[in-house]
């Protein structure tokens, strides 16, 4: 029985590591990203926002079709320049978040499902 | 008496009304408060971040319990529940809870405020709009102004965005009025000068003014020096600071006269009819436009 137990550790903990070793780095990466969206994106897109001149659009599915809601190509950089720069209304994140920072973000946009 | 002994209070009240209140959310707060205002029952709190409500920053909360407000000290390190309702358009803390008391001593006594009286007269400072040029609040006299402040990064929908959404329905329904809109103005300063230079303010203005630059003529995105800025705010009771390319800041409305005197304030409940019709009845205060929008035609 103890046999029995200890193997079914041994081979739930390689279960484990092969997990962390085939998604890590990516899976990180969309994790930091959530924490961001969650925190700095989350309100506006998620939310219901009463009295803002434009209604900001659902992220869902956001890279699935060719385009973004306003036209533009559905493309990382086009993502990236709008969320530094901003899109009339949208804010500018500009100096508000790191490379790192806004590649962990496009990460986590592309699960939106 | 004791705060812990209100928190089963609280919760129980809190249980008894989340039933009739669907519509509202909770978020957990970790702060310290660094004033508060017993007869406003508000705390202002400089908290950690709040996932999905808002990142860390300083800001006045009220709170639901007024004998709360008696209890906390500035410098009390607290953990509360925000509670959220009318799709986050009102917000106040509850289950406030001490978490350590030892920061008392040691907190700084509130800035005193040197918010003008209504009544008197607004500093006539310089600011530079979205163009570049330099104007005044004198300029504007003969016409009730209506004034604000943003900053052009602001990413909180309950703050700046709403502010100037609520300015942009107004500057529309006045146009629809060309006497009223004739009479009247809109300011919107920024409390970001290093950032919101003339160009970005103007990028900004034109998304709220559906990129038609025609509308500056009736509402102007300032900026100003940052001693300046500091000077109209102190004066219209503003609180702001910066940090890591953030601004935290209180919200105010001014309502100017055609004489240049402050006539009211908004800091935390408001609608844009509310704050719309305030401006139309002083524009009615001016008897006849400073100049005919079109020449007369003789005959
Ligand atoms: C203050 C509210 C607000 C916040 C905060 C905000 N957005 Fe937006 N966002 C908007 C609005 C409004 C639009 C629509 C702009 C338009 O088309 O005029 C928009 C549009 C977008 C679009 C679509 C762009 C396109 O080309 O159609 C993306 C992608 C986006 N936002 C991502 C983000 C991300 C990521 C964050 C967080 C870093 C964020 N937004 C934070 C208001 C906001």
């Amino acid at each position: 029985m103890i046999r029995i137990m200890q193997s079914a550790c041994f081979v739930s903990a390689v279960f484990a590591f092969a997990l962390i070793l085939s998604g890590c780095s990516p899976k990180e990466s969309e994790l930091r990203g959530q924490e961001l969206f969650d925190l700095h994106c989350a309100v506006c897109h998620m939310g219901p926002t009463p009295d803002l001149k434009k209604r900001p659009p659902r992220l869902e599915k956001l890279f699935a079709l060719k385009q973004l809601p306003s036209g533009a190509p559905a493309t990382d950089t086009q993502v990236r320049k709008t969320i530094i720069e901003g899109l009339r209304t949208m804010p500018a994140f500009d100096k508000r978040l790191s490379d790192q920072g806004l590649d962990d973000l496009v990460a986590y946009l592309h699960t939106l499902k | 008496m004791n705060l812990q002994k209100l928190v089963p209070v609280v919760l129980t009240g809190v249980l008894l009304t989340t039933g009739c209140q669907s519509s509202t959310k909770r978020y957990n707060l970790r702060g310290q408060v660094l004033e508060k205002s017993i007869s406003t029952s508000e705390i202002t709190v400089k908290h950690e971040d709040i996932p999905g409500f808002m990142p860390a920053m300083t800001m006045p909360y009220k709170v639901k319990d007024p004998a709360v407000v008696q209890e906390l000290q500035p410098g009390d390190a607290i953990a509360a529940e925000v509670v959220t309702a009318n799709n986050g358009k009102d917000y106040w803390l509850e289950d406030v809870r001490i978490t350590d008391e030892s920061g008392r001593k040691s907190a700084k006594p509130a800035a005193p405020a040197h918010r003008l009286e209504v009544g008197e007269r607004v500093p006539d400072l310089p600011l530079i709009n979205q163009d570049g040029k330099t104007f005044r609040f004198s300029d504007f006299k003969g016409k009730a102004l209506l004034v604000t402040f943003v900053y052009t990064r602001c990413p909180m929908p309950t703050f700046c965005p709403r502010l100037s959404s609520q300015f942009a329905k107004i500057q529309n329904d006045l146009a629809k009025s060309p006497e009223d809109f004739a009479k009247t103005h809109l300011v919107t300063i920024s409390f970001d000068p290093k950032y919101d230079t003339a160009p970005v303010l103007r990028k900004y203005g034109l998304a709220y003014l559906d990129n038609d630059p025609a509308g500056f003529s009736h509402w102007d995105f300032a900026s100003t020096n940052s001693g300046d800025l500091r000077k109209i705010a102190d004066a219209f009771g503003l609180e702001y600071f910066e940090e890591d390319n953030q601004i935290s800041h209180t919200m105010d409305i001014v309502l100017i006269s055609p004489e240049g005197k402050i006539m009211k304030y908004w800091a935390t409940e408001w609608t844009t009819a509310e704050l719309e019709d305030a401006l139309r009845q002083q524009a009615k205060t001016v008897s006849t436009p400073q100049k005919p929008l079109t020449p007369r035609k003789a005959g």
